[in-house]
């Protein structure tokens, strides 16, 4: 069955996050998962337009309901409100290593004094939670949505609010503008 | 988080765009999306916006990376599901 096919790749590509099941237990969860697809496609199928084939279509429910899971099994004994307690830049990186450029090192920590301060003083409590919980402590998704009882168009709202006040607030400060963008996506 | 992805993040922030869809609406519209992206099709409004959702959003990218992958081994594109 495709389903199945599609959710064992989706596991086998993420070993990682199942640790803790041998090979016939993952064989089972992808059979667990792909009955869920199933149920996911009957009741979607009205959305289906034909714009890609069915088989693409269908498959995107056995990735989302598989990787869902994998990312749920992996961080199942992690306590978030222990991450919550810890302070909001715990996850950034200590300090930036010398550059050879002096005018991108200056840019850079200029932008990470503007971020600091916006994240501290202008973001709302739950911005500044999901930014810390997803952003600097990498939780994923998921787990964060399965936290606050929510859903992803909620986080991923509050993670785009928090994105655009820190973009203008750099802008204010004139940092924005396509070279700085190369600056750090060449870092990337 | 190393400074890499730090770097990665930042530049999310400065390609933020005003209006951006929901996940929900990417997972709507992301299985169009990736077969016009492996044949190089030419992307209408709407799948552009899936194209600025998943450069931003983590876990649908990573969903949608999975579907593209999966779905070129299936074409034979790539030749092993090991991939």
């Amino acid at each position: 069955m495709i389903l199945v096919r599609a959710a064992a790749y989706t596991f086998g590509r993420n070993l990682g996050d199942l640790e803790a099941f041998g090979p016939g237990q993952i064989e089972q969860l992808a059979e667990d998962c792909a009955q869920e697809a199933l149920l996911a496609i009957l009741n979607n199928l009205a959305k289906f337009r034909g714009e890609s084939k069915f088989t693409t279509w269908a498959y995107k429910f056995a990735i989302n309901i598989s990787l869902t899971m994998a990312r749920r099994e992996r961080w199942k004994g992690v306590s978030l409100d222990l991450l919550e307690e810890q302070s909001d830049q715990d996850g950034w990186p200590s300090e930036y290593l010398p550059k050879a450029d002096p005018e991108g090192s200056a840019i850079r920590a200029e932008v990470r004094r503007i971020l600091t301060e916006v994240i501290q003083n202008e973001l709302t409590e739950k911005q500044r939670l999901v930014l810390k919980l997803m952003v600097f402590d990498e939780v994923p998704m998921d787990v964060v949505v399965q936290h606050l009882n929510t859903n992803r168009n909620a986080v991923y709202k509050l993670l785009h609010d928090a994105r655009s006040k820190l973009k203008l607030s750099l802008q204010s400060h004139g940092i924005g503008a396509a070279e700085t963008i190369d600056l750090f996506s060449a870092q990337g | 988080m190393d400074e890499s992805k730090f770097n990665q993040w930042i530049n999310k922030v400065l390609t933020t765009e005003e209006d951006e869809i929901s996940c929900s609406d990417c997972f709507d519209r992301v299985s169009d999306y990736a077969e016009a992206e492996i044949v190089g099709a030419e992307m209408d409004a709407a799948l552009q916006q899936v194209k600025q959702h998943i450069h931003q959003c983590q876990v649908c990218i990573e969903e949608y990376e999975l579907l593209r992958d999966l779905i070129q081994i299936e074409d034979g594109h790539v030749s092993s599901l090991d991939k």
